[in-house]
């Protein structure tokens, strides 16, 4: 994390991130809105620049849709850059950004993020099957699936945050890691509910187990890592709380959001959160291979896992969905062809019902905090739940709900549209996943959090984490989705 | 407050004992959890995922 944000006060940092979420809401809303014209007839969104595994670099880009065809590849990659450019910098003006210098960072933000993309879907990187290997003429590839990609973006942001910390500097305005995956998360949405109206029931019968995951982690993760954090590391209040939150919950809004709500200096928090995000970028290195390699016949249990023992959204919801890609190609090269969209469904439901209760949680420790341990004038009141929920969660139920009653609600002529139009919004979904791990790549400075000392902080994460957080996780993933598999393809 | 106070104050900062409420908050955190855990798991058993 910057140095500006470790000066920033928590009502200033309070409302940065309302603004944050309800910006992602309104960009989220607009690709979904416009994606969903398509079902009319007009396509407004179908010059959105696509990438197919490739190894002639000339036919790795498309426009979506056959219509633009003409656009060609570059035109529709300059297209999608020139929307984004404008539609993020007429956003971030309302979080008081400066528009030309995020306009400068952005451009090359998004062309460093995109070529890793596209490098990720070159084919001795991406493909997996014997068939695609076959198919494109290859003695031998790394099957990382096109979602390698992501991975790429990630190892790019690293080598500039560690290598080139003035690049890193030069960027830091369009380095919004948050922002890019709740935008993301809003249009998933779309995808979630038209995966779900397959299979109502396989669906509902996941809500009821994200409940678990909630009692994990607030309940049981929260409680066992504010005692280690207390009395083994023998940290203080003031740092247990944001640790635990940020460790156990969602580490960067639930780190700042509790923290608040005890009253811890702002600086705590967000330098817990800047942990967080180095802890994440590790996990997502491993997990989702972890997951492919001993997972792989049970992809739901795959999926509520990286959903519980990752820690930031953008790292857990982009992690699932390379588990997902992970383990669909290793079951394919098996002869099983799971639909696409169950594993990150899980993952993605997870992790938003563990979100929800930030506020609750916030609230609680407030309470306590300020009638039992700092009492004071300024005591924690209900208004601070409604203040500190995240917001951009009511856009994903929001496009969940319209897209679910789309799906299954309206005329049979619609329904058949709905999936066309959600996957012409899920371009733009795998577009801000991957400006989200680039960003989170480019934060993750190792060198100097080491510098700055916070071995002691790192070694609680270490003991909590792959101590404690992972297994648990794992267990109950296990005990509640076990010998339950994605339908098939028909 | 700069990132070398912050370092100095972690390494150098007195231990504050458990208080009663902390214990009570860590205690029935766990505990409830706990019990809530086993509830969902008995729940899961007789109504499991329906495909």
């Amino acid at each position: 994390m910057s140095d500006i944000a470790v000066k920033a006060s928590a009502p200033i940092a309070l409302r940065a991130r309302l603004n944050e979420d309800w910006l992602a809401v309104v960009i989220g809303l607009l690709v979904f809105g416009s994606a969903l014209v398509s079902i009319g007839g007009t396509d407004l969104l179908g010059w959105a620049v696509t990438t197919s595994v490739y190894t002639d670099l000339a036919q790795a880009l498309n426009p979506f849709a056959k219509a633009y065809a003409w656009l060609g590849g570059g035109g529709a990659l300059l297209a999608t850059y020139t929307a984004l450019l404008v539609v993020l910098s007429i956003g971030v003006v309302t979080l008081g950004a400066d528009v030309r210098k995020f306009a400068l960072a952005f451009t090359a933000v998004f062309a460093i993020a995109y070529a890793s993309w596209i490098f990720g879907s070159y084919a001795y990187v991406a493909a997996v099957t014997p068939a695609e290997q076959q198919k494109f003429g290859l003695a031998w590839s790394l099957k990382l699936t096109n979602e390698g990609g992501f991975i790429v973006a990630l190892l790019s942001g690293l080598v500039i945050a560690n290598f080139f910390p003035r690049l890193a500097g030069w960027l830091k305005e369009a380095i919004r890691p948050e922002l890019y995956i709740k935008i993301a998360i809003v249009i998933l949405g779309a995808t979630v509910a038209v995966t779900a109206a397959g299979r109502l029931n396989l669906a509902s019968s996941l809500l009821l187990r994200g409940a678990a995951a909630i009692v994990e982690a607030y309940l049981i993760y929260w409680a066992v890592i504010y005692y280690i954090a207390r009395k083994w590391f023998g940290f203080s209040r003031e740092w247990s709380v944001p640790l635990a939150s940020g460790i156990s919950i969602c580490g960067v809004a639930a780190a700042i959001a509790t923290g608040g709500a005890i009253r811890a200096r702002p600086a705590v928090p967000i330098l817990v959160s800047s942990l967080v995000v180095v802890f994440a970028v590790v996990e997502v290195l491993i997990l989702p291979f972890l997951a492919q390699t001993f997972l792989w016949q049970e992809p739901l249990v795959a999926g509520a896992w990286i959903g519980l023992a990752i820690k930031t959204d953008g790292a857990a919801v982009a992690g699932g969905g390379i588990t997902e890609s992970l383990i669909m190609a290793k079951a394919a090269a098996e002869g099983i062809k799971y639909q696409p969209g169950w594993i990150l469904a899980t993952t993605t439901t997870v992790k938003i019902f563990i979100d929800i209760f930030i506020g609750i949680w916030a609230f609680i420790l407030g309470y306590i905090w300020t009638n039992h341990i700092d009492k004071g004038p300024d005591r924690a009141k209900p208004s601070e739940i409604w203040q500190r929920f995240p917001k951009f969660i009511l856009g994903f139920i929001f496009v969940f709900a319209v897209s679910l009653w789309l799906a299954v609600g309206s005329t049979p002529e619609i329904a058949k549209a709905l999936p066309a139009a959600a996957g012409e919004a899920n371009v733009f979904r795998v577009i801000f996943f991957v400006l989200t791990f680039f960003s989170i790549g480019v934060l993750s400075d190792f060198r100097k959090l080491w510098q700055q000392g916070f071995g002691k902080l790192a070694a609680v994460y270490f003991v909590s984490l792959f101590g404690f957080v992972i297994w648990v996780g794992l267990l109950i993933s296990w005990l509640f989705f076990s010998g339950f598999k994605p339908p098939l393809v028909s | 407050m700069s990132p070398p106070d912050l370092k100095n104050e972690i390494h150098a900062a007195e231990v504050e004992p458990l208080l009663p409420i902390e214990k009570k908050l860590i205690g029935w955190s766990l505990g409830l959890g706990l019990v809530l855990l086993a509830v969902l798991i008995a729940v899961n058993h007789f109504v499991p995922i329906k495909l």
